[in-house]
């Protein structure tokens, strides 16, 4: 379980508090406008933020005061995942060992988890040979291979068309099953994920306004403000 | 029925320069006065070349290490001052050589600080900064800030994802070396080095002044002085041959090779870098910063206290002069720009509506080219081609403009060139279905875009023509003096007071013009 319990960050023009709990093995989807703190609670979690006052556990340990690097978490940018002067094995490799000093099971590893992606094959490729899809797929392979139980994807295949997202929405969910891993996912379209997620947390104005099952989150008081939140931009 | 149209601008413009410089050959070449063989001239050529590339591969190398450094400390610390030196490597850009020639005579000079404060510990060996040690010392100041400035743009460029993930993933301070600063250094490092090394070889104020002897002199010295002092057009017609396949093959590698696409704008990372706290990386970045602080503040500084002998230089010549040189500079700068602008619709013609990326690449490369040819030599050639058919005495007013303004297109070209581009790919369908074409287009679609960069790159071309002490070497005199050209004389005649007050001045008018140059550029976006 993921519990988030009044983690408060401030900025001179922003401030943040944020209360949410997710169950392990759960996908909880995190929508809301853009500008209101998705990204912020995702920092957070990884390590990129620290929070002035609250608390912030994974299955019961406390993940404040270990470095981005000593948490049990993998995250996934929209954009700029990958090196792109490393091919996609070595790209991979480094969410087991950042020295890329892989052993022979490393190795083999790290082809599976690219097969697992549909990346079969892939491993000598350069980035910048890969469509944006093959890309993010790279990277939720890191995110997989890194063996952390809790994955943060922030708005993981937003520049990718509507069909491609949606079959990359599903990979992640299948994976997630087949892993058991916990994953929160910022997205701009919540219909996407509307199926497959657990949970659903809308965040707005720094604080998770909401949070509950998908369809009652998306037929709650809340549908006006969901609505103008993805035709925002 | 034959109808005769008048070819593009860009054309014409493109022929102009080629026959321009192919004239001045010739004219070098076919003068009357025993053409000497390559090979009597063969042994000092050798030297000549021999010191050129051992003294510009050493400002190279020696740039690179002090530019590198000083860029990786820059971006890891943060301290009192750090955006005013920001602000101050970009000025470097412009410092004229000739100024950097007095700075290096003010601070390791015979009668300079460090001879100076050396004497006061009682130690009067007298050492020399003539020959590698001040002609070193005035490339690395000069070049060494333009290599952090490119290289920390670079490094600027790092996307902060890549930042989180180095966190993400605990790199160590090697690891954020290898996979983040590394990258970027080998893509940036082999161009950059090039143009250093291309300007040093070619370098002629910082030889001409601080070479101390005729074995110690670059190519571009040795046509002065085959020029100037021994009048053997031959000999200059050789060397300058030389010159011209040498820096023209190494211009060709450079444009080919490492011109990359500019790259989008990407949001400046402002992501703290992991490794800022590292122990070792601390004093290694302090050492580094007080190397060139101690190497570059002084020199700088020694420009700076010109400002109190400005009351002794306020003479009519020195009115007279500066006049003289913003004349010139105007004119270059004018030139430079009709010309840059010629040549880019040209080169925007053939890859937009001819469809001819080849043709248009030309167009982009005959800019770089001026680069590379030799402006004594080419000066020389046109001065015999005035004197064959009018009164060389006015040669120098003409000349002058001429071969500043041809040495700026560049510069120019840079600015104009990707705006003319934008333009065209947003209007240019809607220009064609209006039947909008010609003067009109130019008047109604591309000047209200045009006009600032065209404006930057006038600013900029002015700046630089500004403070060359180029060929007005061999025109100045008591009918043409430049204030280049009053420094090196006072240079010459070891009167460092009022060289310092000129060279504050020449400083100040030339920082002013690349200051408006980029405020200028930057205004639009």
């Amino acid at each position: 379980m993921l519990v988030i319990e009044n983690c408060r960050l401030t900025w001179p023009d922003f401030v943040a508090d944020y209360s949410l709990s997710v169950k392990a093995g759960n996908l909880c989807a995190v929508i809301g406008p853009s500008g209101g703190g998705k990204t912020t609670l995702l920092h957070m979690i990884a390590g990129f933020e620290t929070p002035q006052s609250g608390a912030l556990t994974f299955q019961g340990q406390d993940l404040l005061p270990l470095a981005p690097a000593k948490r049990p978490v993998a995250i996934v940018f929209q954009d700029h995942n990958l090196f792109p002067h490393l091919n996609v094995a070595q790209n991979v490799g480094l969410g087991l060992r950042p020295s890329l000093r892989l052993t022979d099971d490393e190795k083999r590893l790290i082809e599976e988890t690219l097969e697992a992606v549909g990346l079969e094959g892939f491993g000598s490729r350069r980035p910048g040979e890969m469509s944006g899809g093959q890309r993010q797929r790279v990277a939720l392979a890191r995110a997989l291979v890194s063996g952390r139980p809790l994955i943060l994807l922030d708005e993981p295949f937003s520049s990718l068309d509507p069909t491609l997202r949606r079959d990359m929405i599903l990979l992640v969910d299948e994976m997630r099953r087949k892993r058991s891993v916990t994953i929160l996912m910022t997205i701009h379209t919540p219909e996407d994920a509307a199926d497959v997620a657990d949970q659903m947390a809308f965040v707005a104005d720094g604080r998770v306004v909401a949070s509950g099952r998908p369809a009652d989150i998306l037929n709650s008081a809340l549908a006006p403000r969901i609505a103008a939140a993805v035709s925002d931009s | 029925m034959l109808t005769l149209r008048l070819p593009h601008p860009g054309t014409l413009v493109a022929f102009a320069i080629l026959a321009l410089v192919a004239g001045g050959f010739i004219a070098l070449a076919t003068f009357d006065g025993g053409t000497p063989t390559l090979f009597s001239i063969g042994p000092y050529l050798g030297r000549v070349l021999a010191f050129s590339i051992i003294q510009a591969t050493l400002s190279t190398v020696l740039s690179l290490a002090l530019g590198i450094g000083l860029a990786l400390a820059l971006v890891r610390r943060s301290f009192l001052g750090r955006s005013i030196v920001l602000a101050a490597l970009s000025t470097t850009m412009v410092m004229p050589t000739i100024v950097a020639v007095f700075a290096v005579f003010a601070v390791y000079g015979r009668s300079g600080w460090l001879a100076e404060g050396l004497a006061f510990l009682g130690w009067n060996d007298g050492f020399s900064i003539f020959g590698y040690p001040g002609i070193l010392i005035a490339h690395v100041f000069l070049n060494a800030p333009f290599v952090a400035r490119i290289t920390l743009d670079g490094l600027n460029q790092i996307p902060a994802e890549h930042w989180r993930l180095a966190t993400a993933f605990g790199f160590t301070p090697a690891q954020i070396f290898r996979h983040l600063d590394w990258p970027v250094l080998r893509t940036e490092l082999p161009g950059i080095a090039g143009l250093i090394f291309l300007m040093c070889f070619k370098s002629f104020a910082i030889v001409l002044a601080l070479g101390g002897g005729p074995s110690r002199s670059t190519l571009e010295v040795a046509i002065y002085e085959a020029l100037k002092i021994d009048l053997d057009f031959g000999r200059v017609a050789w060397l300058a041959l030389i010159q011209l396949v040498i820096c023209l093959s190494m211009t060709a590698l450079l444009h080919w090779a490492f011109t990359r696409p500019p790259v989008g704008h990407t949001i400046r990372s402002l992501v703290r870098r992991p490794d800022a706290d590292n122990r070792r990386l601390k004093s290694l970045d302090a050492l580094v910063l007080a190397i060139a602080a101690l190497f570059i503040a002084p020199l700088a500084v020694s420009v700076l206290t010109g400002l109190r002998n400005i009351p002794d230089i306020l003479e009519a010549d020195l009115l007279q002069a500066l006049l003289t040189s913003l004349t010139i500079a105007a004119a270059a700068a004018v030139i430079a720009c009709l010309l840059a602008l010629a040549l880019a619709s040209a080169a925007r013609r053939r890859r937009l509506v001819l469809r001819s990326p080849r043709m248009a690449a030309f167009y982009d490369f005959l800019p770089d080219t001026l680069l590379a040819v030799p402006p004594f030599a080419l000066t020389a050639g046109l001065f015999l081609l005035i004197q064959r058919f009018g009164d060389p005495s006015s040669a120098g007013l003409i000349l002058l403009p001429l071969i500043n303004g041809l040495a700026a297109v560049p510069f120019a070209y840079r600015f104009v060139a990707p705006h003319l581009l934008t333009v065209e790919e947003r209007y240019g369908r809607v220009a064609a279905s209006l039947g909008v074409t010609g003067w009109a287009k130019l008047a109604i679609m591309d000047w209200p875009v045009l006009r600032r960069p065209l404006a930057a790159g006038f600013a900029l071309a002015m700046a630089l023509s500004f403070g060359d002490f180029g060929i007005i070497a061999l025109f100045g005199g008591t009918e043409l003096v430049t204030l280049p050209y009053l420094l090196y004389e006072r240079l010459g005649a070891y009167r460092l007071d009022e060289a310092s007050a000129i060279g504050l001045v020449i400083v100040l008018v030339a920082f002013l013009l690349a200051h408006a140059s980029g405020r200028l550029s930057h205004a639009g976006h």
